[in-house]
């Protein structure tokens, strides 16, 4: 078995001396490829992971394979290239030139309790009122938040919130020589909204724009 | 209630980049959705280390005068 860290153009520039890498060629595409590593799903085997898709997204673009993706060997890593050929080569177009950077919006302080539906309402419209007002907010960082930023960047996902306090979790692909602008952009409307709290993580190999 | 500190946020994006994002070739997973939430449970509670979040961020700083 072999494990898929990403897919890229080819030919490619030599793949980094970290790992245990190698590549796997089909055509005008190139698959990443390296042993399967066993043992628990550890944050560091997860950052260790990380690091090598990064350390491969340094000189060329990259199609980054969901964490966890293995093949017998080489020969169905290149029968994958050919079968899903249009898909990833046009997934790779999306993506060229460009980074993701991840946005979380959480309410600040005390406005974060009061975001929260009570967790044993009183009465029904006690926790309507409170699910409307998070809803409010919701839709509110969206406004403040998610489209000023959409337009610095050449795409953008917004995915469901899932943690408390959260009130937006998105994703934007960025051009590599914009990103400086991007988080100057994520700067200054934080400056500006005192009220929520504004977290941007990357550059990251674009994983929410790898798959069309 | 507390709100998430700042060098979990690294790893949770990560989490959900590694684990929910990237190309899906299918059937070929090790990690069943069942798993994944358990990776997810197990790690939640894990404090990334600052010096991994640090060099993650782009705004290493954002958030922390609030």
């Amino acid at each position: 078995m072999i494990t898929l860290y990403a897919i890229t153009d080819h030919p490619t520039p030599p793949v980094p001396a970290l790992g245990d890498m190698r590549v796997v060629a089909s055509g005008d595409l190139a698959a990443v490829c390296g042993p399967v590593l066993k043992g628990e799903v550890t944050a560091e085997a997860l950052w260790q992971h990380e690091r090598l898709v990064e350390a491969l997204m340094d000189d060329r673009d990259v199609l980054p394979v969901r964490y966890g993706t293995c093949l017998p060997d080489d020969a169905a890593a290149a029968r994958t290239l050919q079968d899903n050929h249009a898909e990833f080569a046009a997934s790779l177009e999306t993506v060229r030139g460009a980074v993701e950077l991840a946005v979380r919006v959480f309410a600040a302080g005390n406005a974060t309790a009061a975001a929260q539906p009570p967790s044993e309402p009183t009465t029904g419209t006690a926790y309507l009122r409170a699910r409307a007002r998070v809803a409010a907010d919701e839709s509110g960082a969206g406004a403040i938040v998610h489209e000023p930023l959409a337009r610095t960047a050449r795409a953008a996902t917004i995915a469901r919130v899932n943690r408390p306090g959260e009130l937006m979790r998105a994703a934007y692909l960025v051009d590599r020589d914009a990103t400086g602008a991007f988080s100057e952009r994520v700067r200054e409307i934080q400056e500006q909204n005192p009220q929520l709290r504004i977290t941007c993580t990357g550059p990251w190999p674009p994983y929410s724009f790898a798959a069309r | 209630m507390t709100t998430i500190a700042e060098q979990d946020v690294a790893l949770i994006d990560l989490l959900d980049r590694l684990l929910g994002g990237g190309v899906v070739i299918a059937g070929d997973i090790t990690l069943a959705a069942a798993d994944v939430d358990l990776v997810y449970v197990g790690l939640r509670a894990l404090i990334a280390s600052v010096a991994t979040a640090k060099e993650k961020g782009v705004l290493p700083e954002m958030g922390s005068a609030l």
